[in-house]
C-alpha cells in the first residue's frame, strides 16, 4: 500500500531551490523613503516643526533653561506616555493611567505619614499596590474577554472614588498631608524628584530617567522575546496564542508595566510637591493615549515604537508651554494646543504617506 | 531536516501492515458538546508519520472543530485523544506544540504588520546573552528563516517586509516553513488552498507533499476533494459531526471521493426536486451514482 | 472558541459577582463610616446639643471630587448639624443638571430644609421653584450672590467673588506690586474669572492671566514656570486655589524670578507657608462658616422663623485676610482641617 501511496500522489516534492534568487516582487525604495515609513519618523519631523515654529514665534524658548522646563513638563508625561504606548502596542488601552498616578502618590504619602514609617517603605508598598491594580486590569481583561475600554473605565472610576473616600477616611481631608520632613524624604526626593545642572541650567532628573526608559523601551520592544510577543499579541492575538505566545502572560505584564510607570510619576509628583491632591489626574489618561497616538502607535494595536511617544510627549510638552513663553491670549489656550496638535499629526499622517506610496 | 530525525520514515512503511506503525496522533469515537449543541461526535481518526490524512467536509461538519481539538485550543468532551498511544488532554496550543503537533490556520497563520522573520520564530525565538541582557540573535533568525524557506523554495527579497504584504499562498508556505523547521511531527493545515487561486494552490500542495516526504504526519483539512486527492493517503468526509467516510487512497476513487462530498444522496434527490421546476434543465446534470465533476468545474474556494 | 469564552465568562461570574459586591460593601463602608464620624461628632458635642424635634436638611454643592474647599464647607456644616439636632444629608455634582436631579432627590425625602450652591443659576430654577412649592425652605451659599434673591432664596452665605477680587487687588497695591499674574487653574469657571477679574479692577499695575491644567500639577509648575520667564517683570503670582500657592513658589524658583506669591483660599499647608514667608498672604472666604450658618440657618428658621439679611442682604463670610500678623491664630484650626 505504502508502494502505491508514493506512486500515486500527484504532487512531489518542489523544486529544489536554486542559487540565491529573488522574487522580484519588490523594488527597492530608495533609503529616504524606506526611513519616512518608520512610526517614529513622522513624529520626530512634527516634533521638530513645532519646536522650530516657537523658536520663531516665541524668543524665550531659545533660553536654555526655558528648553529645561519643556523637557521637564514632557517628561512627566513621557514616562507615562512610553508604557501605555507599550500596552497600545500589545493591542490595550488603560483608562485608569491617569488616576493610577495619584492612588500611587496617595498610598506612599498616607501610609508613611500615618503609620510615621520611613518614606521608603511608602515608597516600596506604592510599588507593589501599582503593580496590583495593573495586574487586576489585565486579569480582568483576559479573563472576562471584555474590551479593555470597559475594563479600565471601570477601574478608572473605582481608582477615582478611592481615592477620595481612603484619603478622606484616613486623614480626615482631601489632601495628604506633608511628608517632607520625614526619614528618606531627602533620599527618595533625590531620586525621583531632583534637579541637577548642566552648563548653568537646572534640568530635572525625570528628563533623565524619562530618556532612560525610552531607551529600555526600545530596546525590549525591539530586540527581545518579550517585545516580540507585544507586537504579535497586538497584531493578531489568535496568531500568537496559536503559535505558542503566551498571550496571557504578555497582556497582564503590559498593565503592571503601566502600573510601574503610575508609580514612577506618583512618586515624583509626591516628592516634588510633597503632598498629593486626592482628586488630582483624571484627565491625564487621555494626555498619554494622545502622545503614544501621535508617536505613531497604532489605536488598534500591532504597530508603533517606543521611541515615537517620546516625540509626542515632547511636541505636547512643547506646545503647551510654548503656547506661554509666547505670551498668546491665555483665553485662546486650549485652542492653540488643538490646532497645534491636530496640525503636527497631519504632518505625521502626510509623511506616512508619502514615505508609503509606491 | 535539522531538527527533525524521523526522517524519510514514510517511504519504508510496509504494505500490508499499516497498524504495526503507530499512529502519532489517534481519535477514538472523539466528540466535543458546547453546552447541549454536539458539534462533533464519535470521530475515529489516525494521523500515520509520513502520511497525508485529508479530512473533508462541508461548512459547519465540524471539521473545525476536529483542528481545534487537536491543537489544544478546544477540548473533547467524549472519547480519546491519544498523543504517541497515551491519551491526552491539551489545556493551550503551547502543549499541543510541544508534543510535535503544529497548527497553521487558513486565517489565523500570522501576524500581518509584523517582519517576515519575525513572524517565522515568533513563540520560539532564539536568543543569546545572559539574563539581564538576554537579547533576539536577529542575524541567526534573519539567516535560518531565509535558508528554511529557500529549502521550501520560497525566495524572498526581504525579510524585513510585513508578512501581510506576501501573497496568501506564501504565507502558507511560510507558516508551514516555520511549522516543519520547528520539529513538527503532525501539520495541521486548515483549509490552507481555500482562498487561493488556482497557482498558488499548487504552491501549497507540493509544500503538503514536501513536509509528508520529511516524514511528517500531515492533517489536511480542506473541502475540495481535488486538492485532497492530490496529496492524500487516507480520506475522512465529515458530514453534521459526525464521519460520513473513512476510506484509505487504494479503497476510494477520486470521483467517489467527490459523490461524497458533493453530498451524493442528497444530489440527487435535488436533482429530482429541480426536475419538477420548469425551465431547469435537468437533462445534462450527472447521474446520481456517477455524479463527477472534471477537475476544472469544481470552483476554488469556499462556495 | 465563543463557545468557551462563554463558558469562561460563565465561570468567572460568580468572582465578579463577589468583586462588585466587595466593592458596594466598601462603598457602603465608606460612607458608613462617614456616618459614624459624624454621630462621634455628635456626641462630643451632647452637651451643647439643641433639645429641638430632629430635622432632616439636604446640602447639595457643585463640588468636584477631591477639593479641599468643599471639605471644610461640608465639615462647618456637620458641626452645625450636629449641633442642632439635625440629620444631614450631603450631595454634590460639578455638572449642573445633575445637581439639580439630587436637588429633586431632596425633595423627594420630604427634607426639613434645603441649603444649595449656585453655580449655574439657570439649571436649578426649576427644582427650587418646585421645592418652595413642596412648601420647604432652601437657602443659598457659596456661589450664586446675584441670583438668589430672584430665585426666591431665604437667606445666603458667601463671599461675593467679585468684591473678594479686588479686596486683593487694594492688597496688592498696599504691598507695592507692579505687576500680578493671576493663576487660573479651570478654564471657564465663573468664579475664579470674577476673581482675576476683581483683581484687575482695584489693581494699578498690571494684570496678566495665565490657564493651567489644574489636575496635573507638574503641568501647572511647568506652565507658571514658563509664563514668569517669558515676562520677567511678574512680581506677584496670584493663584485662585489654596493647593496651587506652593507649586507657584516652586515655579517661581525654578524661573529664577523674584515674584511672591499670595493666594486665594486657605489650607493648612498654607498657613505653615505663611507662617515661613515663602507665601505673603490668603484671602479666606471661610468656607467652614459657609456650610455651618447655611445649616444653623435653616434651623432658625425652622425653630423660631429667624432669617438673615431679610430676604434683600446676603451674609457675606468673607473676604478674610491671613497674612503673618494673624497666621498663629488661623493655624491651629487649619491644622483640623476646618479654617
Amino acid at each position: 500500500m505504502s508502494m502505491t501511496q508514493q506512486a500515486e500522489p500527484a504532487v512531489n516534492t518542489p523544486p529544489a531551490p536554486g542559487p540565491k534568487q529573488t522574487d522580484g516582487r519588490t523594488v527597492r525604495r530608495p533609503l529616504a523613503l524606506r526611513l519616512l515609513a518608520r512610526p517614529e519618523v513622522g513624529v520626530f519631523l512634527g516634533a521638530v516643526a513645532v519646536l522650530v515654529f516657537f523658536l520663531f514665534a516665541a524668543p524665550p524658548v531659545r533660553d536654555g533653561s526655558s528648553m529645561a522646563n519643556i523637557l521637564y513638563q514632557s517628561s512627566t508625561i513621557g514616562i507615562m506616555a512610553l508604557p501605555v504606548a507599550l500596552l497600545m502596542i500589545g493591542g490595550e488601552f488603560d483608562l485608569s493611567a491617569g488616576v493610577a498616578v495619584v492612588t500611587s502618590a496617595l498610598t506612599a504619602s498616607m501610609l508613611s505619614y500615618q503609620l510615621t514609617l520611613n518614606v521608603w517603605t511608602g515608597v516600596i508598598v506604592a510599588l507593589v499596590v501599582s503593580l496590583a491594580v495593573g495586574a487586576f486590569n489585565g486579569w480582568m481583561l483576559v479573563r472576562t474577554g471584555l474590551p479593555s475600554f470597559l475594563v479600565t473605565l471601570g477601574t478608572f472610576l473605582i481608582l477615582q472614588g478611592v481615592n477620595l473616600a481612603v484619603t478622606k477616611l484616613v486623614t480626615g481631608n482631601v489632601a495628604t498631608d506633608d511628608i517632607s520632613d520625614m526619614d528618606g524624604f531627602d533620599q527618595a526626593k533625590a531620586i525621583f524628584a531632583s534637579t541637577f545642572e548642566v552648563a548653568g541650567v537646572q534640568v530635572k532628573i525625570t528628563v533623565v530617567w524619562w530618556l532612560v526608559f525610552a531607551a529600555l523601551a526600545t530596546w525590549v520592544l525591539l530586540r527581545t522575546k518579550y517585545g516580540n510577543w507585544i507586537f504579535a499579541v497586538g497584531g493578531n492575538k489568535e496568531s500568537a496564542r496559536a503559535v505558542g505566545v503566551p498571550v496571557t502572560f504578555t497582556k497582564i505584564s503590559l498593565f503592571m508595566v503601566v502600573g510601574f510607570g503610575a508609580w514612577f510619576v506618583g512618586m515624583h509628583n509626591l516628592f516634588s510637591f510633597n503632598t498629593v491632591q486626592s482628586g488630582e489626574g483624571v484627565g491625564q489618561e487621555l494626555i498619554y493615549i494622545a502622545a503614544a497616538v501621535i508617536g505613531g502607535c497604532l489605536l488598534t494595536g500591532g504597530y508603533g515604537s517606543a521611541i515615537g511617544p517620546v516625540f509626542g510627549a515632547f511636541m505636547f510638552g512643547m506646545v503647551q508651554q510654548g503656547i506661554v513663553y509666547a505670551g498668546w491670549n491665555p483665553d485662546w489656550f486650549k485652542a492653540f494646543l488643538g490646532v497645534m496638535l491636530l496640525g503636527a499629526v497631519l504632518i505625521n499622517l502626510w509623511v506616512q504617506r508619502t514615505a508609503t506610496r509606491r | 531536516m535539522t531538527d527533525n530525525t524521523t526522517g524519510t520514515h514514510g517511504a519504508v512503511l510496509e504494505d500490508t501492515a499499516p497498524d504495526g506503525d503507530r499512529p502519532l496522533v489517534e481519535l477514538r469515537g472523539a466528540g466535543k458538546s458546547y453546552g447541549n449543541i454536539r458539534a462533533l461526535h464519535g470521530v475515529d481518526l489516525t494521523v500515520h508519520p509520513g502520511k497525508v490524512t485529508c479530512v473533508l467536509g462541508d461548512n459547519g461538519a465540524g471539521k473545525s472543530t476536529l483542528i481545534k481539538i487537536i491543537s489544544g485550543l478546544h477540548q473533547h468532551t467524549e472519547g480519546e485523544f491519544l498523543v504517541d498511544g497515551e491519551p491526552v488532554r491539551f489545556s493551550t496550543p503551547r502543549e499541543a506544540l510541544d508534543k510535535g503537533i503544529a497548527t497553521v490556520y487558513q486565517d489565523l497563520a500570522v501576524v500581518p504588520l509584523m517582519p517576515v522573520w519575525r513572524n517565522f520564530f515568533l513563540g520560539s525565538e532564539m536568543t543569546k546573552g545572559p539574563w539581564p541582557l538576554r537579547r533576539l540573535d536577529i542575524d541567526r533568525m534573519k539567516k535560518t528563516a531565509d535558508e528554511e524557506l529557500r529549502n521550501m523554495g520560497i525566495v524572498l527579497d526581504d525579510l524585513e517586509q510585513p508578512i501581510g504584504t506576501l501573497s496568501g499562498g506564501q504565507r502558507q508556505c511560510v507558516a508551514i516553513a516555520r511549522a516543519v523547521h520547528f520539529g513538527a511531527r503532525v501539520l495541521i493545515l486548515d483549509e490552507p488552498t481555500a482562498a487561493l487561486g488556482v497557482k498558488q494552490s499548487g504552491v501549497v500542495l507540493k509544500y503538503i507533499a514536501t513536509a509528508r516526504d520529511r516524514g511528517l504526519g500531515v492533517i489536511f483539512i480542506t473541502h475540495n476533494p481535488h486538492h485532497a486527492y492530490m496529496v492524500g493517503d487516507h480520506f475522512g468526509v465529515l458530514r453534521l459531526g459526525t464521519v460520513e467516510l473513512s476510506a484509505d487512497r487504494s479503497e476510494v476513487s477520486l470521483e467517489e471521493l467527490t459523490n461524497h462530498m458533493a453530498g451524493g444522496s442528497e444530489l440527487a434527490a435535488l436533482k429530482h426536486e429541480l426536475a419538477q421546476v420548469r425551465g431547469v434543465d435537468t437533462e445534462r446534470l450527472p447521474e446520481g451514482d456517477d455524479l463527477q465533476a472534471p477537475v476544472e468545474a469544481i470552483p476554488e474556494g469556499k462556495s | 472558541m465563543d463557545r468557551s469564552s462563554h463558558a469562561r465568562s460563565r465561570r468567572i461570574a460568580p468572582f465578579v459577582a463577589v468583586a462588585a459586591a466587595a466593592a458596594l460593601t466598601l462603598a457602603g463602608c465608606s460612607s458608613g463610616s462617614g456616618g459614624k464620624k459624624s454621630e462621634e461628632g455628635g456626641a462630643e458635642a451632647s452637651a451643647g446639643k439643641a433639645s429641638t424635634p430632629r430635622m432632616k436638611v439636604a446640602l447639595v454643592t457643585h463640588q468636584a471630587p477631591g477639593d479641599t474647599f468643599w471639605d471644610i464647607v461640608r465639615k462647618g456644616a456637620e458641626a452645625a448639624a450636629a449641633k442642632d439636632n439635625v440629620d444631614l444629608v450631603y450631595s454634590a455634582d460639578p455638572n449642573a443638571g445633575n445637581q439639580a436631579n439630587l436637588v429633586q432627590n431632596a425633595i423627594d425625602q420630604k427634607v426639613d430644609g434645603i441649603a444649595v450652591t449656585l453655580a449655574k443659576p439657570d439649571a436649578l430654577k426649576g427644582v427650587i421653584a418646585k421645592a418652595e412649592a413642596a412648601g420647604i425652605p432652601v437657602v443659598g451659599l457659596n456661589s450664586g450672590l446675584s441670583d438668589w434673591k430672584d430665585l426666591g432664596l431665604l437667606e445666603f452665605f458667601g463671599q461675593d467673588e467679585s468684591v473678594a477680587g479686588e479686596a486683593f487687588g487694594k492688597k496688592l497695591n498696599e504691598v507695592g506690586a507692579k505687576s500680578a499674574l493671576c493663576v487660573v487653574h479651570e478654564q471657564g469657571n465663573v468664579g475664579l474669572t470674577q476673581r482675576c477679574d476683581g483683581v484687575k479692577k482695584t489693581f494699578e499695575g498690571r494684570t496678566q492671566v495665565v490657564n493651567v491644567n489644574g489636575t496635573d500639577m507638574p503641568s501647572v509648575k511647568s506652565t507658571v514656570t514658563a509664563k514668569l520667564k517669558q515676562d520677567s517683570s511678574i512680581d506677584y503670582v496670584v493663584t485662585l486655589g489654596a493647593p496651587f500657592a506652593p507649586t507657584a513658589v516652586q515655579s517661581v524658583g525654578d524661573a529664577g524670578s523674584k515674584a511672591k506669591v499670595a493666594t486665594f483660599d486657605l489650607n493648612k499647608e498654607l498657613t505653615k507657608a505663611i507662617q515661613d514667608g515663602s507665601i505673603e498672604f490668603a484671602v479666606d472666604q471661610q468656607p467652614y462658616l459657609q456650610g455651618y450658618l447655611a445649616i444653623d440657618g435653616l434651623w432658625l428658621y425652622k425653630n423660631n422663623g429667624n432669617y438673615s439679611g431679610g430676604g434683600e442682604q446676603p451674609v457675606l463670610t468673607g473676604p478674610a485676610f491671613v497674612d503673618k500678623s494673624n497666621v498663629e491664630a488661623v493655624s491651629g484650626f487649619a491644622a483640623k482641617g476646618t479654617r
